[in-house]
């Protein structure tokens, strides 16, 4: 027994002192020590819609990146975690990429609660973390670490209000839900209405899953209102448009980016007819302008997108593109040794680089960098959105 | 306001609340069913009513038409209902009601990512089952696909009725849930009963499921928040007798609108848990249900 624990013992060195030579003889091989980038996505859960699509983004850009040299010849690692729309499965994802993995930056997560969950970590250890979620919270509780791509409701919000103004409704009736897109813009349209010269005469909100909204659209059709601000990014939104018309509600509605999705349109039939939305110019790149830089970047994305997987891309696509032009442009600036620290800095030092959802250049107040000149205004028209001309 | 108004608005909340209801019911007859014949809780319930939309979706997608496309999402459902019994609560759970509660929650785990793979992640609209502007009431709204909810849910409690009192089948079952050993005895087979009543859960709950995928869209996702319902919904009514699962179903769907439309819509849910509560406490055996004795 003695002699086999003793013989056990030796194969075991043996065994290391040969593994540990195959591993410097590896990397003596491969050349640069890759870039390691993590990323955090719900690739299962509510919002494995949006997780799937910024999957398949990063993966397709980071082969890019790759196969044209890399960053100053060193390869992108790109590791992903899927954090199941779990606030606690975000975190131990971020603490495991950050420890076990030792990535210099970290993309995610998808959803606004599970970016914020991961702060904590991501303070700690002085990684750079840019957001693929919308919250307002997430750059506007301000974390120098902390940055976001999509379109906030902070532009977007005031956008979609002066419409409203503009198509000549000053009563108007907000109908959001109680969960994240919709509190955080709710918060956002609260502090806004008065300045864009409207007012709120219905406040009504719902919680997500609900299937049946006929209390809020019957109290909205009893308040006088204009119009409607339906602020939702969930399956309730197309509940809400056809219950209207099934109620006799036939005021126009108005919506934020949670309307630019198939799903809604294809959900709410007829009734989504006439809704208009505000949401990033590049749901339809024609509204750059052929030519221009951000139309010609749009459609080579698009286009390698759908080689690639046979689909358009949608926004959330274009969300994790962004964060990855953002990461690869700063890391070129710093080259693929620098610490978090210094990648930090470059990050923030972004200046006029075009994405899709437009040109960010952000500063050190601002970690969102879009402005309404990035955005656009959208109706449905046959089935199918169309710029409001 | 309007005495007039009034009584549409007031008109308005019931239909939604027996709207909702009626499909609540629906998964809470499966609970009963289950419950019948186990004496467990079956917590993949809710992701049978996912699986009867989504899978009808899919038959409509791939071009069969909207009537076939539903009797075949149900069939198809109560297909995996019963393969769900036979592969794994059987094997695993062999009869004690504590286990099986344990597979069922895995099994809705596991239901659940299959549909996310298959499906996709994104929401599914079926089309009204039979389309136009809605009806009007006293002022109020009808939907049509809402007097389909109503006209299903009548049926199945109908069918499921003459299918428990005239059948053999259904006696055997009735038996089962009565007295499991005696059942055996008189030779029923008692193990293919809870197959079956797995297979009759799946089916109602994908009825339901199918219904009211044309109002509010359907997706991988819906399962877990209906089974929720539709338990509450059994435990209200007074779980084991189909009658009281209807009752806990309309009951419980006209609380939550009279909440939503009087009270504040985000309370609903709260409201409806509360009442439960409330009624476990002062009738355990449900508002609707006996003494406890007779299960069917």
């Amino acid at each position: 027994m003695e002699r086999l624990s003793v013989s056990l013992v030796f194969v075991l060195l043996v065994a290391m002192l040969f593994g540990c030579a195959g591993g410097t003889k590896d990397a003596a091989d491969e050349g640069p020590k890759p870039v390691k980038i993590g990323a955090v996505l719900s690739l299962t859960g509510t919002y494995a819609g949006l997780g799937e699509a910024e999957k398949r983004a990063l993966e397709l850009e980071v082969d890019r990146i790759n196969a044209s040299g890399g960053i100053a010849g060193a390869p992108i690692e790109l590791i992903i975690e899927d954090d199941g729309t779990d606030e606690a499965k975000a975190v131990a994802a971020a603490a495991k990429l950050i420890e076990q993995d030792g990535v210099v930056a970290l993309i995610g997560a998808s959803g606004t609660g599970q970016t914020m969950a991961m702060r904590g970590d991501v303070k700690r250890a002085g990684v750079p973390q840019i957001s693929l979620a919308g919250g307002t919270v997430v750059t506007g509780e301000f974390d120098p670490l902390v940055f976001q791509t999509p379109w906030s409701n902070r532009i977007v919000v005031p956008f979609v209000l002066e419409a409203i103004n503009r198509a000549g409704h000053t009563k108007v009736a907000l109908l959001s839900d109680s969960g994240g897109y919709g509190k955080d813009g709710r918060a956002v349209i609260m502090e806004n209405v008065a300045s864009a010269g409207i007012e709120l005469v219905a406040d009504e909100t719902f919680n997500p899953g609900d299937t049946d909204l006929t209390a809020q659209l019957t109290r909205i059709k009893a308040s006088g209102a204009q119009a409607v601000l339906l602020w939702t990014a969930g399956k309730e939104a197309a509940v809400a448009v056809k219950s209207a018309r099934e109620l006799g509600l036939d005021q126009p509605f108005f919506g934020g980016s949670g309307q630019a999705r198939v799903e809604f349109i294809e959900g709410a039939g007829e009734a989504a007819e006439g809704f208009i939305f505000g949401t990033g110019k590049s749901l339809v790149p024609a509204n750059w302008g052929e030519g221009s830089v951000q139309f010609e970047t749009v459609s080579d994305f698009a286009t390698r997108f759908e080689t690639a997987y046979g689909e358009q891309p949608d926004i959330f696509a274009g969300h994790a593109f962004d964060a990855l032009t953002i990461l690869a442009d700063a890391l070129d600036r710093v080259g693929p040794d620098a610490s978090p620290q210094e990648l930090r800095d470059a990050i923030e030092a972004t200046n006029g680089v075009v994405g899709f959802g437009g040109t960010f250049t952000f500063s050190k107040t601002d970690h969102n960098g879009l402005t309404t000149d990035d955005l656009a205004l959208y109706t449905v028209e046959s089935g199918k959105w169309v710029p409001v001309k | 306001m309007q005495c007039g108004t009034m009584v549409a608005e007031l008109l308005q909340f019931i239909i939604a609340g027996l709207k909702s209801g009626a499909v609540y019911a629906l998964v809470a007859l499966g609970f009963t069913i289950v419950f019948g014949a186990t004496g467990a809780i079956n917590f993949a319930q809710g992701e049978f009513y996912m699986l009867g939309g989504m899978t009808g979706v899919l038959l409509t997608t791939w071009g069969v038409p909207l009537p076939l496309a539903v009797v075949g999402a149900v069939m198809l459902t109560a297909v995996i209902g019963a393969a769900f019994e036979l592969v794994a609560v059987r094997p695993i759970a062999s009869g004690d009601p504590l286990r099986i509660i344990m597979v069922t929650i895995g099994g809705s785990v596991v239901l659940r990512q299959a549909a996310l793979h298959l499906f996709g992640p994104d929401e599914r609209a079926l089309r009204p089952f039979t389309a136009g502007p809605s009806l009007r009431l006293l002022g109020a709204a009808v939907e049509r696909q809402t007097l389909w909810v109503w006209a299903i849910t009548a049926m199945a409690v109908v069918v499921l009725a003459v299918v428990y009192r005239q059948t053999m089948f259904g006696k055997a079952m009735r038996a089962t849930s009565i007295r499991r050993d005696a059942a055996r005895l008189v030779g029923i087979d008692a193990s293919a009963m809870v197959t079956a009543s797995f297979g009759l859960a799946a089916a109602l709950g994908a009825l339901g499921g199918l219904v009211v995928a044309p109002l509010t869209q359907t997706a991988f996702y819906v399962g877990s928040g209906m089974g929720v319902k539709g338990f509450a919904a059994a435990i209200l009514g007074g779980l084991g007798n189909p009658v009281a699962a209807v009752g806990g179903g309309l009951i419980l769907g006209l609380l939550e609108s009279l909440t939503a439309g009087y009270l504040d819509p985000l309370y609903k849910d709260a409201v409806a848990l509360v009442v439960l509560l409330g009624v476990l406490f002062l009738r355990p055996q449900g508002l609707l249900g006996g003494r406890g004795t007779e299960k069917v």
